[in-house]
């Protein structure tokens, strides 16, 4: 059986606060699903699920997770906050699957400089290469290793996150909006650089709200909606605007007229 | 407001009063020496005792109040009056003239308010308006330091620029704005905070001896020695001024709390 | 601006000094005794800003001028040099010590336990002069008890403050790092700095991919508490003064007091120049934890 992640019935509660219910996801190496939805419909917090790191003072998380790699089923616990879940979930965190969070600047170390940092990561997960190895691969020059991250771009410490995923060697990647906040003229790059990704064999959710960016990159798009996946469709439809749900529509209707008043 | 904010509160208001109101009333009791009396342990007609002179415990607990209620709060004054003017003006201003006394107090402020007190009280000789005085001096540089730091910071933010852009005056943007309204709380806490600093330094002071208040006047820090050696430690005239002291302490920082930050968005 | 600040600390004692009605020499108890040596020396015939000057001069030279009546006519600076030692020694002692109990302590309660933290407060808001109070005269109640009753025999340190330095010295350590609303202080600051690094996207992103946190967030912690052990310096400095007093240890804060009775002039304010030059060392020292950790402030982008 091919290496996968299955996530299925996802419910997260916070008091009497439904905020995600009936998610269920998979995803195949290999691949970029595309997870989009208007803000606060529960996208980050999927995500953020599959790494037990929902952190809602009342917060309960339900369902199942399952992840499977070489032919071993990893399976952690995503209720309650027992020793045994903690364990589970860190076996998986970063070796199963890894997470590129929106503001790469601020997931950096101000203290140490990137080769110091990706060099941690890659010994920490017990790979032989020197940091400039997997900056390369992220598009970097060997110069940067010697930088601190308030010396990189914006771009930059984006790629230096990817570099470090890459040093992680996760199977699977979570990408929650790598690209929002981002000078539009380095997105695209970036983009190509996920896919890149995807295509060396890591399946990859690509979060994001940028309807425009997603063809090319992504094979398959969810759409989510007030804390539920409301449709599955493919970034062609998408782009020919051929959706069912009124959020997928709406979502479309909204970029359209961004991008009209960009133009205009 | 929290609860332990309101005990806080009613702890203070309650020993400052009775410090303020004390020197007016007939202390007899807290001061006349009665030898057939004497070493009694708790009574209805003696709460707290007496101790070895038969002067009630529990009269002289409340008398003790005046040596710091007044005092304090003339401390308070004078850190106020010194402070707050010449940090908030300088802040507002900026420029050399605010570098200068910026760096003037955060230097001040290196010199351990107890030393200089010690300091004051070596040239000057001791009373205790010189000790409400020196207090008072030796915590401007904290409170000028915090509110020039908080002034400064907001001078440039947009709530300010926009009342000068409204043609509001500097000096009303400055101490109705800036002062009362932004720096309110922080100077209320620092001052609670030295309320309770001359608390310490004047029961210190007489509890050490040679400087402050003198027998027979007590105070919360002779009373601690007075009977010392005569009973134990744990005795209720031994620990009456000890505990009062430490509940008026523990109270300035309840009532500290009623002032906790409001965060400006 | 080390230097500067000292400067200003001088000139303002000076000032001080000066700004006594009449001239200080009126004030002193034995000042008539000694007008004509200090007339010479304070240079009571130079206008102020000359004997400022030449205070700061003579001061920066280690010459602090001589004692009146502590050890009369011995230089301040050998009155003070062996004492002043004593008291740095218990200093950093309780720096480091009260810096341990807050950390220890912020990192068990994290935000959480409000009742531990209340307690906390009450317990090290009692100023120390009390606890030493109640801490000496408990332990020495005790321990007679415990001997009349012939359970234990008369211990070497018995009884306290006057005898056994180096039970008196803990004590003072403890005490100074605990009362007075040290600990608490110190709990709360540290506590404030924890949250906010553990709350941070590096510390996120390290927990994302499965890798400890502990070394990284200590590293991080180490400037908020660098800063946080030089700003308590002075405020355990004064604390520290009345302790020695109270356990009769030999140290400068004793001579202060000591100073302070006799109206010594001069050895008060060496004693508190020293002072002040120990908490601007201190924040000197600060600063080079900071800068040393941090590449944000060492400027000058590649």
């Amino acid at each position: 059986m091919a290496d996968s992640l299955q996530l299925s019935a996802l419910k997260i509660e916070a008091g009497s606060q439904t905020l995600v219910t009936g998610v269920d996801l998979q995803l195949a190496r290999g691949e970029i699903c595309a997870l989009v939805g208007p803000s606060g419909s529960g996208k980050s917090l999927t995500a953020r699920a599959m790494l037990g790191l929902v952190e809602i003072a009342p917060g309960v998380t339900r369902g199942t997770l399952e992840v499977m790699i070489d032919g071993t089923i990893h399976s952690p616990e995503m209720t309650g906050d027992s020793r045994a879940r903690r364990k589970a979930f860190a076996k998986v965190r970063g070796a199963v699957i890894g997470y590129l969070p929106q503001d790469a600047m601020s997931a950096l170390d101000p203290l140490r400089t990137v080769g110091r940092q990706v060099a941690l990561t890659a010994r920490r997960a017990g790979r032989d290469q020197g940091p400039t190895h997997w900056l390369n691969l992220a598009g970097l020059q060997p110069s940067v290793a010697n930088r601190y991250p308030h010396e990189l771009s914006g771009g930059m410490a984006q790629r230096v996150t990817i570099a470090q995923a890459l040093a992680r060697g996760s199977h699977f990647l979570l990408a929650d909006e790598p690209t929002t906040g981002l000078d539009p003229a380095i997105r695209r790059p970036l983009l190509d650089e996920l896919r890149r990704v995807a295509d060396e064999g890591v399946g990859v959710l690509w979060i994001t709200h940028d309807l425009r960016a997603i063809t090319g990159i992504a094979n398959r798009v969810l759409v989510m909606s007030e804390g539920q996946i409301v449709e599955s469709t493919t970034p062609d439809q998408l782009a020919g605007g051929e959706v069912e749900s009124s959020a997928a529509r709406r979502l479309i209707e909204a970029t359209r007229r961004i991008a009209a008043g960009r133009l205009g | 407001m929290t609860y332990t904010a309101r005990v806080g509160i009613a702890v203070l208001v309650a020993v400052v009063a009775v410090g303020l109101t004390s020197p007016l009333g007939a202390w007899q009791a807290a001061l006349e020496v009665s030898p057939d009396i004497a070493g009694q342990g708790p009574s209805p007609a003696h709460w707290l005792g007496t101790d070895h002179l038969g002067r009630d415990v529990f009269a002289r607990l409340q008398l003790a109040a005046g040596a710091f209620a007044g005092p304090g709060l003339l401390a308070c004054a004078v850190a106020l009056v010194l402070a707050v003017p010449l940090a908030a003006v300088t802040a507002y201003r900026g420029g050399v003239v605010g570098s200068a006394t910026r760096f003037g107090f955060t230097s001040l402020a290196a010199i351990p308010r107890f030393v200089l007190v010690l300091l004051v009280l070596s040239i000057y000789g001791d009373s205790s308006v010189t000790l409400a005085l020196v207090a008072g001096v030796s915590y401007v540089p904290m409170l000028g330091e915090a509110v020039f730091e908080r002034i400064e910071r907001l001078r440039g933010e947009e709530y300010v620029l926009a009342s000068q852009a409204h043609g509001l005056s500097g000096a009303r943007i400055l101490w109705v704005h800036l002062v009362w309204a932004a720096c309110g709380r922080l100077i209320g806490r620092h001052l609670l905070a030295l309320f309770g600093f001359y608390l310490v330094l004047e029961t210190t002071l007489s509890y050490i001896g040679g400087f402050g208040v003198q027998e027979p006047t007590p105070s919360w820090g002779n009373m601690l020695v007075f009977e010392w050696g005569r009973r134990s430690v744990f005795d209720p005239a031994l620990l009456a001024p000890g505990l009062a002291l430490w509940l008026t302490l523990a109270a300035t920082g309840w009532a500290a709390e009623a002032l906790g930050e409001v965060e400006h968005g | 601006m080390l230097a500067l600040s000292l400067v200003a600390v001088a000139t303002a004692v000076q000032l001080l000094l000066w700004a006594a009605p009449g001239d200080p020499i009126d004030l002193l108890p034995n000042g008539e005794e000694l007008r004509e040596q200090l007339s010479v020396e304070w240079g009571l015939d130079q206008p102020i800003a000359v004997r400022v000057l030449s205070y700061l001069a003579q001061a920066s030279t280690g010459n602090l001028g001589i004692s009146l009546a502590y050890r009369p006519g011995m230089p301040v600076i050998d009155v003070l040099l062996q004492p002043a030692l004593t008291s740095l020694g218990l200093l950093s002692g309780a720096v480091v010590l009260s810096l341990a109990w807050g950390t220890a302590l912020a990192v068990w309660t994290r935000g959480q336990r409000r009742q531990s933290r209340r307690l906390v407060r009450v317990l090290s808001v009692a100023p120390v002069f009390l606890l030493a109070h109640i801490g000496v005269h408990g332990i020495n109640e005790l321990t007679f008890s415990l001997i009349e009753a012939g359970n234990i025999a008369r211990p070497a340190w018995f009884a306290l403050p006057a005898e056994a330095s180096l039970v008196r010295s803990t004590l003072a350590i403890v005490l100074l790092a605990v009362g007075s609303g040290s600990l608490a202080e110190i709990h709360q600051e540290v506590e404030q700095a924890l949250l906010t690094i553990r709350r941070s996207g590096f510390v996120d992103a390290a927990r994302s991919r499965g890798e400890p946190t502990t070394l990284l967030i200590a590293r991080h912690l180490l400037i908020p508490v660098a800063s946080l052990a030089a700003a308590r310096t002075g405020f355990l400095l004064g604390g520290l003064v009345i302790l020695e007093k109270v356990l009769l240890i030999n140290g400068a804060g004793a001579i202060l007091w000591q100073a302070a009775l006799l109206r010594d002039v001069p050895v008060a304010l060496g004693i508190t120049l020293f002072s002040a030059a120990t908490v601007c060392l201190a924040r000197l020292a600060a600063d080079a934890v900071r800068i040393g950790l941090d590449p944000r402030l060492r400027g000058g982008s590649r």
